[in-house]
Protein backbone atom coordinates (compact mmCIF):
# COMPACT_ATOMS: atom_id res chain seq x y z
CA UNK A 1 0.00 0.00 0.00
CA UNK A 2 2.72 2.32 1.03
CA UNK A 3 4.72 1.66 -1.98
CA UNK A 4 1.82 2.04 -4.19
CA UNK A 5 1.45 5.78 -2.85
CA UNK A 6 4.71 6.38 -2.93
CA UNK A 7 4.79 4.85 -6.75
CA UNK A 8 2.08 7.37 -7.21
CA UNK A 9 3.15 10.01 -5.77
CA UNK A 10 6.44 9.16 -8.28
CA UNK A 11 4.49 9.79 -11.16
CA UNK A 12 2.34 13.05 -10.13
CA UNK A 13 5.85 14.34 -9.23
CA UNK A 14 7.27 13.73 -12.90
CA UNK A 15 4.50 14.68 -14.43
CA UNK A 16 4.40 18.11 -12.60
CA UNK A 17 8.17 18.25 -14.14
CA UNK A 18 10.36 17.04 -10.97
CA UNK A 19 11.49 13.42 -12.14
CA UNK A 20 13.96 13.35 -9.04
CA UNK A 21 11.33 14.46 -6.68
CA UNK A 22 12.87 17.90 -6.77
CA UNK A 23 11.92 20.86 -8.40
CA UNK A 24 13.84 21.17 -11.67
CA UNK A 25 14.11 25.20 -11.86
CA UNK A 26 15.00 25.36 -8.02
CA UNK A 27 17.69 22.30 -8.34
CA UNK A 28 19.21 24.50 -11.21
CA UNK A 29 19.43 27.55 -9.26
CA UNK A 30 21.22 25.83 -6.40
CA UNK A 31 23.53 24.17 -8.87
CA UNK A 32 24.15 27.37 -10.10
CA UNK A 33 24.52 28.94 -6.70
CA UNK A 34 27.47 25.84 -6.19
CA UNK A 35 29.22 27.04 -9.38
CA UNK A 36 29.47 30.96 -8.10
CA UNK A 37 30.64 29.34 -4.45
CA UNK A 38 33.77 28.14 -6.79
CA UNK A 39 33.47 31.78 -8.77
CA UNK A 40 33.82 33.70 -5.57
CA UNK A 41 35.99 31.29 -4.07
CA UNK A 42 38.65 32.00 -6.77
CA UNK A 43 38.16 36.08 -6.07
CA UNK A 44 38.52 35.19 -2.48
CA UNK A 45 41.51 32.86 -2.75
CA UNK A 46 43.46 35.43 -4.61
CA UNK A 47 42.19 38.09 -2.11
CA UNK A 48 43.93 36.58 0.90
CA UNK A 49 46.56 35.39 -1.10
CA UNK A 50 48.02 38.30 -1.74
CA UNK A 51 46.56 39.45 1.86
CA UNK A 52 48.66 37.38 3.26
CA UNK A 53 51.64 36.81 1.22
CA UNK A 54 51.96 40.81 0.52
CA UNK A 55 50.84 42.86 3.51
CA UNK A 56 50.46 46.43 3.11
CA UNK A 57 48.87 49.40 4.77
CA UNK A 58 46.39 50.33 1.91
CA UNK A 59 43.47 48.13 3.91
CA UNK A 60 44.17 51.00 6.45
CA UNK A 61 42.08 53.18 3.94
CA UNK A 62 38.87 50.71 4.62
CA UNK A 63 36.58 52.19 6.33
CA UNK A 64 34.66 49.84 8.66
CA UNK A 65 31.73 51.78 9.88
CA UNK A 66 30.81 52.80 6.81
CA UNK A 67 30.85 49.30 5.28
CA UNK A 68 28.94 48.10 8.09
CA UNK A 69 26.49 50.50 7.41
CA UNK A 70 26.09 48.98 4.09
CA UNK A 71 26.28 45.33 5.46
CA UNK A 72 23.06 46.15 7.36
CA UNK A 73 21.12 47.59 4.83
CA UNK A 74 22.05 44.55 2.73
CA UNK A 75 20.90 42.14 5.37
CA UNK A 76 17.70 44.41 5.96
CA UNK A 77 16.80 43.66 1.76
CA UNK A 78 17.11 40.01 3.01
CA UNK A 79 14.24 40.34 5.63
CA UNK A 80 11.91 42.43 3.67
CA UNK A 81 12.76 40.00 0.54
CA UNK A 82 11.26 36.89 3.12
CA UNK A 83 8.77 38.97 3.95
CA UNK A 84 7.65 39.28 0.77
CA UNK A 85 7.51 35.77 -0.22
CA UNK A 86 5.62 35.12 3.18
CA UNK A 87 3.60 38.06 2.00
CA UNK A 88 2.62 36.07 -1.11
CA UNK A 89 1.55 33.12 -0.23
CA UNK A 90 -0.77 34.51 2.54
CA UNK A 91 -2.41 36.02 -0.49
CA UNK A 92 -1.24 39.52 0.81
CA UNK A 93 -0.23 41.31 -2.36
CA UNK A 94 0.12 44.68 -0.54
CA UNK A 95 2.80 43.34 1.92
CA UNK A 96 4.33 40.96 -1.28
CA UNK A 97 4.88 43.74 -3.94
CA UNK A 98 5.81 46.40 -1.33
CA UNK A 99 8.07 44.50 0.44
CA UNK A 100 9.77 43.94 -2.97
CA UNK A 101 9.95 47.38 -3.60
CA UNK A 102 12.39 47.63 -0.61
CA UNK A 103 14.28 44.97 -1.53
CA UNK A 104 15.43 47.07 -4.39
CA UNK A 105 15.37 50.02 -2.85
CA UNK A 106 17.91 48.40 -0.13
CA UNK A 107 20.00 46.54 -2.78
CA UNK A 108 20.04 50.44 -4.75
CA UNK A 109 21.41 52.33 -1.58
CA UNK A 110 23.39 49.12 -1.14
CA UNK A 111 25.26 50.26 -4.33
CA UNK A 112 25.20 53.42 -3.58
CA UNK A 113 27.02 53.41 -0.39
CA UNK A 114 29.96 50.78 -2.29
CA UNK A 115 30.06 53.80 -5.27
CA UNK A 116 30.90 56.49 -2.37
CA UNK A 117 33.43 53.61 -0.66
CA UNK A 118 35.08 53.30 -4.44
CA UNK A 119 35.33 56.90 -4.77
CA UNK A 120 36.86 57.39 -1.26
CA UNK A 121 39.40 55.19 -1.92
CA UNK A 122 39.96 56.22 -5.39
CA UNK A 123 40.68 59.98 -3.90
CA UNK A 124 42.81 57.90 -1.37
CA UNK A 125 45.05 56.47 -4.02
CA UNK A 126 43.48 53.11 -3.30
CA UNK A 127 42.89 52.28 -7.20
CA UNK A 128 42.22 49.30 -9.31
CA UNK A 129 45.74 49.53 -10.73
CA UNK A 130 47.44 50.76 -8.40
CA UNK A 131 48.36 47.61 -6.03
CA UNK A 132 47.86 43.90 -6.27
CA UNK A 133 45.83 44.60 -2.99
CA UNK A 134 43.55 47.60 -5.09
CA UNK A 135 43.29 44.62 -7.94
CA UNK A 136 41.99 42.00 -6.17
CA UNK A 137 39.76 44.38 -3.29
CA UNK A 138 38.09 46.12 -6.32
CA UNK A 139 37.62 42.43 -8.41
CA UNK A 140 36.40 40.75 -5.97
CA UNK A 141 33.99 43.41 -4.40
CA UNK A 142 33.31 44.89 -7.73
CA UNK A 143 32.02 41.47 -8.75
CA UNK A 144 29.81 41.21 -6.04
CA UNK A 145 28.14 44.75 -6.75
CA UNK A 146 27.48 43.69 -10.30
CA UNK A 147 25.52 40.38 -8.40
CA UNK A 148 23.89 43.20 -6.61
CA UNK A 149 22.89 44.87 -9.99
CA UNK A 150 22.13 42.16 -11.02
CA UNK A 151 19.43 41.48 -8.52
CA UNK A 152 18.17 44.96 -8.23
CA UNK A 153 17.31 44.36 -12.32
CA UNK A 154 15.85 41.55 -11.42
CA UNK A 155 13.60 42.22 -8.47
CA UNK A 156 12.42 44.86 -10.42
CA UNK A 157 10.95 42.91 -13.32
CA UNK A 158 9.61 41.01 -10.34
CA UNK A 159 7.98 44.12 -9.26
CA UNK A 160 6.19 44.76 -12.62
CA UNK A 161 5.48 41.24 -13.52
CA UNK A 162 3.73 41.47 -9.39
CA UNK A 163 1.73 43.96 -10.69
CA UNK A 164 0.03 42.53 -13.31
CA UNK A 165 -0.70 39.40 -11.03
CA UNK A 166 1.88 36.71 -12.75
CA UNK A 167 2.67 35.50 -8.89
CA UNK A 168 0.03 34.81 -6.66
CA UNK A 169 0.24 31.98 -3.71
CA UNK A 170 0.02 28.94 -5.91
CA UNK A 171 2.15 30.13 -7.83
CA UNK A 172 5.48 31.32 -5.96
CA UNK A 173 8.30 29.80 -7.57
CA UNK A 174 9.80 32.86 -10.00
CA UNK A 175 9.84 35.00 -6.69
CA UNK A 176 11.59 32.02 -4.21
CA UNK A 177 13.96 31.44 -7.23
CA UNK A 178 14.78 35.08 -6.96
CA UNK A 179 14.92 35.03 -3.20
CA UNK A 180 17.72 32.17 -3.12
CA UNK A 181 19.82 34.13 -5.57
CA UNK A 182 19.18 37.27 -3.53
CA UNK A 183 20.12 35.64 -0.69
CA UNK A 184 23.13 33.81 -1.69
CA UNK A 185 24.62 37.27 -2.59
CA UNK A 186 23.76 38.66 0.80
CA UNK A 187 26.07 35.09 2.46
CA UNK A 188 28.61 36.06 -0.25
CA UNK A 189 28.61 39.92 1.77
CA UNK A 190 28.85 38.48 5.13
CA UNK A 191 32.05 36.23 4.29
CA UNK A 192 33.49 39.36 2.31
CA UNK A 193 32.92 41.74 4.92
CA UNK A 194 34.87 39.20 7.64
CA UNK A 195 37.57 38.75 5.00
CA UNK A 196 37.98 42.32 3.62
CA UNK A 197 36.95 44.18 6.42
CA UNK A 198 37.29 42.87 9.58
CA UNK A 199 40.08 40.51 9.91
CA UNK B 1 5.71 28.13 -13.84
CA UNK B 2 4.08 25.62 -11.17
CA UNK B 3 4.29 26.20 -7.19
CA UNK B 4 7.07 25.11 -5.30
CA UNK B 5 5.30 22.42 -3.12
CA UNK B 6 9.22 21.85 -1.49
CA UNK B 7 9.20 24.01 2.21
CA UNK B 8 6.09 25.03 2.47
CA UNK B 9 5.68 24.58 5.86
CA UNK B 10 7.43 28.22 6.38
CA UNK B 11 9.27 29.66 8.78
CA UNK B 12 7.11 32.43 10.33
CA UNK B 13 7.53 36.28 10.55
CA UNK B 14 8.61 36.14 14.32
CA UNK B 15 11.54 33.55 13.74
CA UNK B 16 12.58 35.97 10.65
CA UNK B 17 12.56 38.62 12.70
CA UNK B 18 14.48 37.14 15.33
CA UNK B 19 17.28 35.42 12.52
CA UNK B 20 17.50 39.53 11.13
CA UNK B 21 17.98 40.74 14.60
CA UNK B 22 20.57 38.29 15.40
CA UNK B 23 22.28 39.18 12.21
CA UNK B 24 22.31 42.84 13.03
CA UNK B 25 23.61 42.58 17.18
CA UNK B 26 25.99 40.39 15.76
CA UNK B 27 27.38 42.50 12.85
CA UNK B 28 27.13 45.82 15.30
CA UNK B 29 29.27 43.34 17.66
CA UNK B 30 31.99 43.09 15.11
CA UNK B 31 32.27 46.54 14.25
CA UNK B 32 32.33 47.71 17.53
CA UNK B 33 35.09 45.17 18.44
CA UNK B 34 37.19 46.56 15.88
CA UNK B 35 37.43 49.82 16.77
CA UNK B 36 38.60 48.64 20.43
CA UNK B 37 41.92 47.90 19.35
CA UNK B 38 42.21 44.36 20.70
CA UNK B 39 45.18 42.09 19.44
CA UNK B 40 43.94 40.94 16.14
CA UNK B 41 45.06 37.72 16.31
CA UNK B 42 42.81 36.76 19.00
CA UNK B 43 39.74 38.17 17.20
CA UNK B 44 40.26 36.64 13.67
CA UNK B 45 38.85 33.26 15.06
CA UNK B 46 35.90 34.58 16.62
CA UNK B 47 35.35 37.13 13.15
CA UNK B 48 35.25 33.72 11.18
CA UNK B 49 33.24 31.40 13.47
CA UNK B 50 30.71 35.22 13.51
CA UNK B 51 30.51 34.60 9.62
CA UNK B 52 30.11 30.93 9.47
CA UNK B 53 27.04 31.30 12.50
CA UNK B 54 25.53 34.06 10.41
CA UNK B 55 25.97 32.39 6.62
CA UNK B 56 24.49 29.52 8.08
CA UNK B 57 21.55 31.54 9.99
CA UNK B 58 20.57 33.03 6.58
CA UNK B 59 21.16 29.68 4.10
CA UNK B 60 18.98 27.71 7.20
CA UNK B 61 16.48 30.06 7.52
CA UNK B 62 15.99 32.70 4.53
CA UNK B 63 16.53 30.22 2.15
CA UNK B 64 14.41 27.30 3.74
CA UNK B 65 17.87 24.75 4.12
CA UNK B 66 15.92 23.75 7.38
CA UNK B 67 12.85 22.93 5.68
CA UNK B 68 13.70 21.75 2.27
CA UNK B 69 14.79 18.15 1.04
CA UNK B 70 18.86 17.77 2.29
CA UNK B 71 20.52 17.21 -1.41
CA UNK B 72 20.21 21.36 -1.80
CA UNK B 73 22.75 22.07 1.53
CA UNK B 74 24.34 19.24 -0.02
CA UNK B 75 24.91 20.74 -3.53
CA UNK B 76 25.58 24.63 -1.69
CA UNK B 77 27.80 23.13 0.99
CA UNK B 78 30.26 20.78 -0.72
CA UNK B 79 31.94 23.10 -2.99
CA UNK B 80 32.32 25.59 0.16
CA UNK B 81 34.10 22.36 1.66
CA UNK B 82 36.23 22.01 -1.43
CA UNK B 83 37.01 25.69 -1.55
CA UNK B 84 38.25 25.82 2.15
CA UNK B 85 40.39 22.59 1.90
CA UNK B 86 41.63 24.50 -1.64
CA UNK B 87 42.43 27.92 0.29
CA UNK B 88 44.30 25.87 3.24
CA UNK B 89 46.73 24.28 0.31
CA UNK B 90 46.79 27.54 -1.57
CA UNK B 91 47.95 28.72 1.71
CA UNK B 92 51.15 26.33 2.01
CA UNK B 93 53.03 27.92 -0.66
Amino acid sequence: MAAHEAGMTHKSEFRAGRQLGLNHVKLGMWLFIASEVMFFGGLIATFLKYKLALPTNEAAHLDVTLVGANTFLLLTSSFTLVLALAGLRDGKRGAFLRNLLFTVLLGALFLAGQGYEFSLLYAEGVTLSSSLFGSTFFTLTGFHGLHVLIGVVWALVLIVRGTRGAYSADNDLGIEIFGLYWHFVDIVWIVLFTLIYLI
Amino acid sequence: MQASTEGRKHTNRSTYALVFLVLVIVTAAEVGLTTLGLPQGSLTVLFLALSLVKAALVAGFYMHLRDDPPVYTYIFVLPAIMLAAFVFMASLY
